[in-house]
């Protein structure tokens, strides 16, 4: 990733994705909530990488999703695989992604999500028996459904700073 | 390049899971990464911050009183338990067995709750710096709270008694049975594994940590006997243990720093 002409702000949007990926709710608020939290790092991961392929690779998608791993404590390693995944995935087909409509991407977030979080799961049951259960299914269900937003919000700030 | 970063994943994940080699890594990337965390964090810290500017005096003075109210209780109490000590040294001399080393304490704040529903760990603002190691008990006020599990520069991560891959030696206050206490996933709930059904529990029953196994202190409450099922055709009762620490409210705990045999 080059620093040079706007690397920081892709930078920035990712520090601020991991922020939200660890923010927690007050104690207070009901517990099941934390289930409703979208997979934020894996969306604007998938949006840059979309609409600027030559800027994310996949290895700085590895290595972002070290830092990651540290912050959700998951095993090192895993996120980054995901993320790469996903990398892969959009880069592969962004000439066809962005052509998609909204409604169409967020069919493929929601793909995405499942895929990586079905994966994070076996990981998860084969190492320490956590088991498995539907909670799958939510993390997938509310990028989709924060897809049409997220791709606004990015796109305004992508177009506003002109990062290319 | 996918399947390498694949294999170079696959490696770390295993070796992460069978070998300790990889602790200095995290411990590295986790310095790096906590000024996130901190991000994560900062508006209850500002939000604790504000309410106790906006305290009135009123409040303050009734806080006071309940405190005050509060060190004269544990005070009795101290001095009930220091006689007790020496009693007990006195007769530990007689049998002509080891004084057990008292145990140092470390206060920590809790500063993040790690994000993942399905396990239940708290980010602690002591690390390296102040000493604290992998393998360390946490308690707070009323009970065990958790062990260390990662530590990195000025933060430690703590595994709770609750999460579903945690599991600590106890007994049973009132008789000396041993048991284990493993996490179910549930914050109000503990389970004790293979407790024969002949075996002498009953609701009520305290339980604290036996000290076998040498990772825990002996001594500390873990949690309250809620109910005991007996299966008349299973091999096991069914005993279900609330925690005895508050496990969702406490903001600060006590890292176990020494005594440990």
């Amino acid at each position: 990733m080059n620093p040079a002409n706007g690397g920081w702000l892709i930078l920035l949007s990712l520090g601020l994705a991991m922020v939200l990926a660890v923010l927690h709710t007050p104690e207070s608020w009901p517990q099941w909530l934390g289930w409703l939290r979208p997979a934020w790092l894996a969306l604007v991961v998938f949006f840059w990488v979309m609409e600027l392929p030559h800027r994310l690779g996949l290895i700085s998608a590895w290595v972002i999703g070290l830092g990651a791993d540290v912050l959700q404590a998951d095993p090192l390693g895993l996120n980054g695989i995901l993320l790469a995944g996903i990398t892969y995935i959009a880069w592969r087909f962004y000439e066809r992604l962005r052509m998609y409509s909204v409604i169409q991407q967020c069919g493929v977030v929601f793909l995405l999500v499942l895929g990586s979080e079905l994966m994070r799961a076996l990981v998860q049951d084969v190492a320490w028996g956590r088991g498995w259960s539907w909670g799958v299914l939510a993390p997938a269900l509310m990028s989709m459904l924060i897809w049409p937003l997220v791709y606004l919000v990015l796109q305004r700030y992508r177009l506003q700073f002109r990062i290319e | 390049m996918l399947t390498g970063l694949a294999l170079v994943s696959a490696v770390l994940i295993s070796l992460e899971f069978t070998t300790r080699l990889l602790e200095p890594v995290r411990s590295v990337i986790g310095t790096v990464v906590s000024p996130l965390r901190y991000a994560a964090h900062s508006p209850y810290f500002l939000g604790s911050e504000l309410g106790e500017m906006m305290a009135t005096r009123h409040m303050l003075q009734e806080r006071n009183d309940l405190l005050e109210q509060r060190v004269l209780e544990l005070s009795q109490t101290a001095l009930v338990v220091s006689n007790l000590k020496r009693e007990n040294e006195q007769l530990r001399d007689l049998l002509g067995s080891q004084a057990r080393l008292p145990d140092a304490g470390l206060i920590a704040e809790l500063v993040a709750v790690v994000p993942t529903v399905n396990t239940h760990q708290i980010i602690i603002d002591k690390g390296v710096n102040a000493a604290v190691e992998v393998g360390q008990a946490v308690i707070d006020s009323e009970g065990l709270f958790g062990q260390i599990v990662e530590v990195e520069q000025a933060q430690a991560r703590v595994l709770l008694v609750t999460d579903i891959s945690h599991a600590v030696p106890v007994q049973i206050n009132r008789n000396g049975v041993r048991s284990i206490a493993a996490g179910t996933g549930r914050l109000d709930r503990l389970e004790l594994e293979s407790v024969p059904t002949s075996a002498d529990i009953v609701q009520g029953d305290l339980l604290e940590t036996s000290g076998l196994g040498g990772r825990f202190p002996q001594g500390y409450p873990v949690g309250v006997v809620d109910s005991v099922v007996v299966e008349p055709t299973a091999s096991y009762a069914q005993v279900s243990v609330r925690p005895a620490a508050l496990l969702d409210r406490s903001r600060h705990v006590l890292v176990v720093t020494e005594g440990r045999q």
